[in-house]
């Protein structure tokens, strides 16, 4: 298993990554135009007012030991109070990164369930009408913005047809995958595109590699030879453009959270933007941050496993 | 014998392009009896995979149609198969092994998996049945642990390993036939041997019949019953071995085995005749105790004390002006890190390399420099080592704009100058690489070496992707460049009868050292050293009465084999008794 050893030492590489990830986090949130002492206290702002709310939540200090107050805070598993909801931000995270996750995950295990059938239907039937037809729907679905694809989805899902609730989270399990058919179908459709145009090609190389030559050659009927031979040989590089594409991903929960009214992290953090919740901000692109690191590690994982001539 | 086993009778092979129809095999008969090896011998395009593609009905494209003729297995009309009945055919009666086991074997799939796959699917037998069918055909073929190998992976095994499993998948169900097509090609000399000989005892014990398709005729002597010559499609002659190479009927059949480099040409005393003047000082290039070095990966930035590899290990040499200098060996010997260390294509880990005395660890800039302008390379794959965007003509007014020394008006003479020198038609100026067969781009690639006007040229393997008659056209190329240029020319070659015919003096390279150096036909007639002996003796003739080395050659390229070369002449047992023997 000496193939794998890197699970063990590259967690440890990825440290200094995600130290780097705090300072631009840090640093991009402070770019933000506008004071937050000054949105909470809205109309009733007066200097000793803002004054005292900075005091109290540390903006007064230079920004270099804010940063080291938010680097012991994340060191004690801490990232601060929220100024609007006036609790600890992990707190807050924690209540909302139920619906995000199971959104992330659905949408990928959707885009998988389409982006393989679709590949393969286009790639056997290579230069035939199946395989244009593929071709035109992944280029409308990377072409296609999410936020009107969800509100078309929704139109016709939940108008007209009924079949869908609009919007929201619902309450029990039933309820909730109710509610996450369209959200997750709405990423899917995109990432599935991408995926599809990736997985397509790289079937089209295989179905004419020697391998699959061998083999025919020794008898294998053309069900065996693609799905035992071709698909494998085929998953490695779309597999790293899926793990590249989870932060275009998490941004696309920020978007589509926001149309379906979601209570996931996605809307957390747009809501924080616009209050300058500074605290929150960081804590919601830390977690993200950590969270692609996470997916890149745990796809390195999987490429191994998939293909045993690499090694990390 | 009970009638051929196949019997194939005016196949006809067509394609239709632009609206007419190419004719790919043009009405081939052929007949192959019961335990009979019969050796398809062309140039590439001649036909010969073709055939064997067109007996399985795995034609590479669908446009490509058998129009005509007949192929009967055993009496069954294979022409009249539906792609059901082929499939019951392909590997369960005729099994086809290819030349590059790396591409043709699924890498993400266990060794033994691949062969235990088609017992499986053929015979129907349970997963642990088959697996213990596999082991036992991976022990036949000669893996020394079959039962522990049967879980490796292809890219764990050396290229001679991954053609012995290429055959093991192919014997999985017991075929009455193989198609090999060229199946050492791809091989070291020494391991091919080893790969031929497996393909006769399987031969001997199975009563196997053997299609062997191949270019090298050296191949056919000493392995096959009978030969069938192809050209364009045609059937050009088609009999017993010892007929067809001793008596050979057509024009096309007497120039193949004229330009089969084993065969005694004038060529070789010529270049012995021609001694370099010894009076020259000073050496053109001067390699002393050069050692390259390269970190085996690791696992990056925690990984513990790096062993780094020795491609080249201590290799002194010395080259005088006008010396054609041939570097012999196996893969992985460090023929090719030597070459791109002297042009400071690869960093040294210590020794020297000097210039015209110039020394490149130094002074590196200046050496370079000088290098650039002065030495050229040739490379092995003439395609990939041009610029598919570029023409010809631009790439040599690339060239020489960048080099400078040719006034910019002088340019479009000095490119028609240089196509004459290689003798390329000046139409080739505005062709691509595409467009263009592997010998043209290889000469557009010995022009653009040409064009800096070097002193020397170091030409790395660059006839090995070529067919035996263009090879002989590029050596005859090189000869005469040699003579009208005063070149010195530094040729590395796995295949020693050309450095035979071509070269002056010849260095053997084992693992990144000299086992051997001298002048060519004192090496090649009396080798000292019982790997350069190993490695004569692993080519195959042309003449069918010097055989083959008998028995099992351990493979030299695994590190058991010869332990240690460092104290020579201290070389594996085998060798010293295969030595005694003879």
């Amino acid at each position: 298993m000496h193939r794998y050893r890197f699970v063990l030492f590259r967690p440890l590489q990825l440290l200094p990554v995600l130290f780097g990830i705090s300072i631009i986090i840090f640093i991009l949130v402070r770019l933000i135009p506008g004071d937050p002492a000054r949105v909470l206290l809205g109309t009733r702002s007066t200097p000793t007012a803002i004054a005292r709310i900075r005091a109290q939540y540390g903006l007064d200090e230079p920004l270099w030991l804010q940063y080291f107050y938010f680097l012991e805070n994340l060191g004690q598993g801490e990232m601060g109070k929220s100024i609007l909801y006036k609790i600890d931000v992990l707190k807050l995270i924690a209540t909302r990164i139920e619906p995000t996750l199971t959104l992330v995950l659905a949408s990928v295990l959707l885009s998988i369930l389409i982006a393989v059938p679709m590949s393969a239907i286009a790639a056997r039937n290579n230069g035939r009408l199946a395989d244009h037809a593929v071709r035109i729907v992944s280029t409308l679905g990377i072409g296609l913005p999410p936020f009107w694809l969800a509100l078309m989805l929704i139109i016709l899902f939940s108008v007209r047809l009924g079949v869908l609730p609009v919007s929201g989270y619902g309450e029990t399990i039933g309820d909730k995958l109710a509610h996450l058919v369209l959200p997750s179908l709405t990423i899917a459709l995109s990432l599935s595109a991408v995926l599809t145009r990736s997985l397509r090609a790289a079937m089209i190389v295989a179905l004419k590699s020697d391998l699959a030559t061998a083999a025919r050659a020794r008898g294998m009927p053309e069900n065996v030879v693609f799905w035992r031979h071709v698909l494998p040989n085929s998953l490695v590089p779309t597999l790293n453009l899926l793990a590249v594409n989870i932060g275009w991903l998490i941004g696309g929960t920020v978007v589509v959270e926001t149309v379906f009214a979601i209570p996931g992290m996605g809307q957390l953090l747009v809501r924080a933007i616009f209050s300058r919740d500074y605290m929150v901000v960081q804590g919601v692109a830390m977690v993200f941050a950590c969270a692609t690191v996470l997916v890149n590690f745990l796809a390195d994982i999987v490429t191994v496993s998939l293909d045993p001539r690499i090694r990390l | 014998m009970s009638g051929p086993v196949l019997s194939i009778r005016n196949l006809t092979v067509k394609v239709p392009i632009d609206g007419e129809t190419r004719t790919l095999i043009d009405a081939v008969s052929l007949d192959l009896a019961r335990g009979e090896i019969l050796g398809l011998v062309g140039e590439s395009g001649s036909g010969k995979s073709m055939i064997c593609r067109a007996l399985v009905k795995l034609l590479p494209s669908p446009a490509i149609a058998i129009t005509g003729g007949s192929i009967l297995l055993e009496g069954r009309e294979l022409t009249a198969f539906d792609e059901d009945a082929m499939r019951a055919v392909r590997g369960v009666e005729i099994g086809m092994i290819f030349q590059n086991p790396t591409s043709h074997l699924d890498p993400v799939m266990r060794i033994g998996d691949q062969i235990a796959e088609g017992i499986r699917y053929h015979q129907g037998l349970g997963r642990d049945q088959a697996r213990l069918a596999a082991v036992d055909i991976l022990g036949q073929v000669g893996f020394p642990h079959p039962e522990r190998q049967y879980d490796s992976y292809p890219h764990e095994f050396s290229g001679g390993m991954r053609q012995r499993a290429m055959i093991a998948v192919a014997l999985s169900c017991n075929p009455k036939i193989l198609i090999a097509d060229e199946p050492t090609t791809a091989l070291d000399v020494t391991i091919q041997a080893q790969i031929l000989r497996l393909l006769m005892d399987l031969r001997d014990k199975r009563g196997l019949s053997i299609i062997l398709i191949t270019h090298d005729l050296g191949i056919v002597a000493q392995t096959c019953d009978s030969i069938a010559v192809l050209r364009n499609g045609q059937l050009l002659e088609h009999g017993p071995k010892r007929r067809v190479l001793a008596d050979p009927q057509h024009a096309y059949t007497v120039s193949l085995l004229e330009s089969h480099p084993s065969t005694p040409q004038e060529g070789g005393s010529r270049a012995i005749a021609k001694v370099a003047p010894q009076s020259l000082a000073r050496p053109l290039l001067e390699v002393d105790d050069l050692v390259v070095r390269f970190p085996t990966p690791g696992l990056g930035l925690f990984s513990g004390k790096k062993k780094p590899v020795a491609a080249v290990n201590g290799v002194s040499l010395r080259i005088m002006p006008g010396e054609t200098v041939g570097i012999v060996g196996e893969s992985g010997s460090g023929k090719s890190t030597l070459a791109r260390a002297i042009l400071g294509l690869t960093p040294l880990t210590s020794g020297h390399v000097s210039f015209e005395g110039s020394e490149l660890a130094q002074n590196r800039r200046h050496t370079l420099a000088k290098l650039r302008t002065e030495a050229a390379m040739v490379f092995q794959d003439p395609y990939n080592a041009l610029n598919p965007r570029l023409t010809i003509g631009a790439m040599l007014a690339e060239v020489l704009t960048v080099q400078g020394n040719t006034p910019l008006a002088r340019i479009p003479a000095r490119i028609g100058e240089l196509l004459d020198l290689v003798e390329l038609d000046h139409a080739f100026l505005n062709r691509r690489p595409r467009s263009m067969s592997g010998g043209q781009c290889q000469r557009a690639g010995i022009a653009r070496a040409l064009a800096v006007n070097p002193k020397l040229i170091i030409a790395d393997e660059c006839v090995a992707a070529l067919d035996v008659t263009i090879q002989a056209q590029i050596i005859d190329l090189f000869r005469d460049l040699k003579t009208r240029m005063n070149l010195t020319l530094l040729f590395i070659s796995h295949d020693l009868a050309i450095v035979r015919n071509l070269c002056d003096r010849v260095v053997v390279m084992y693992r990144g050292e000299i086992v051997e150096e001298g002048r060519c036909g004192a090496v090649f007639d009396s080798p000292s050293h019982a790997y350069t002996a190993a490695l004569i003796s692993a080519i195959p003739d042309i003449d069918p009465d010097k055989p083959l080395p008998k028995g099992d050659l351990p493979p030299l390229s695994e590190p058991k084999a010869v332990p240690d070369l460092r104290g020579q002449p201290l070389i594996s047992m085998h060798y010293q008794q295969r030595e005694q023997r003879s």
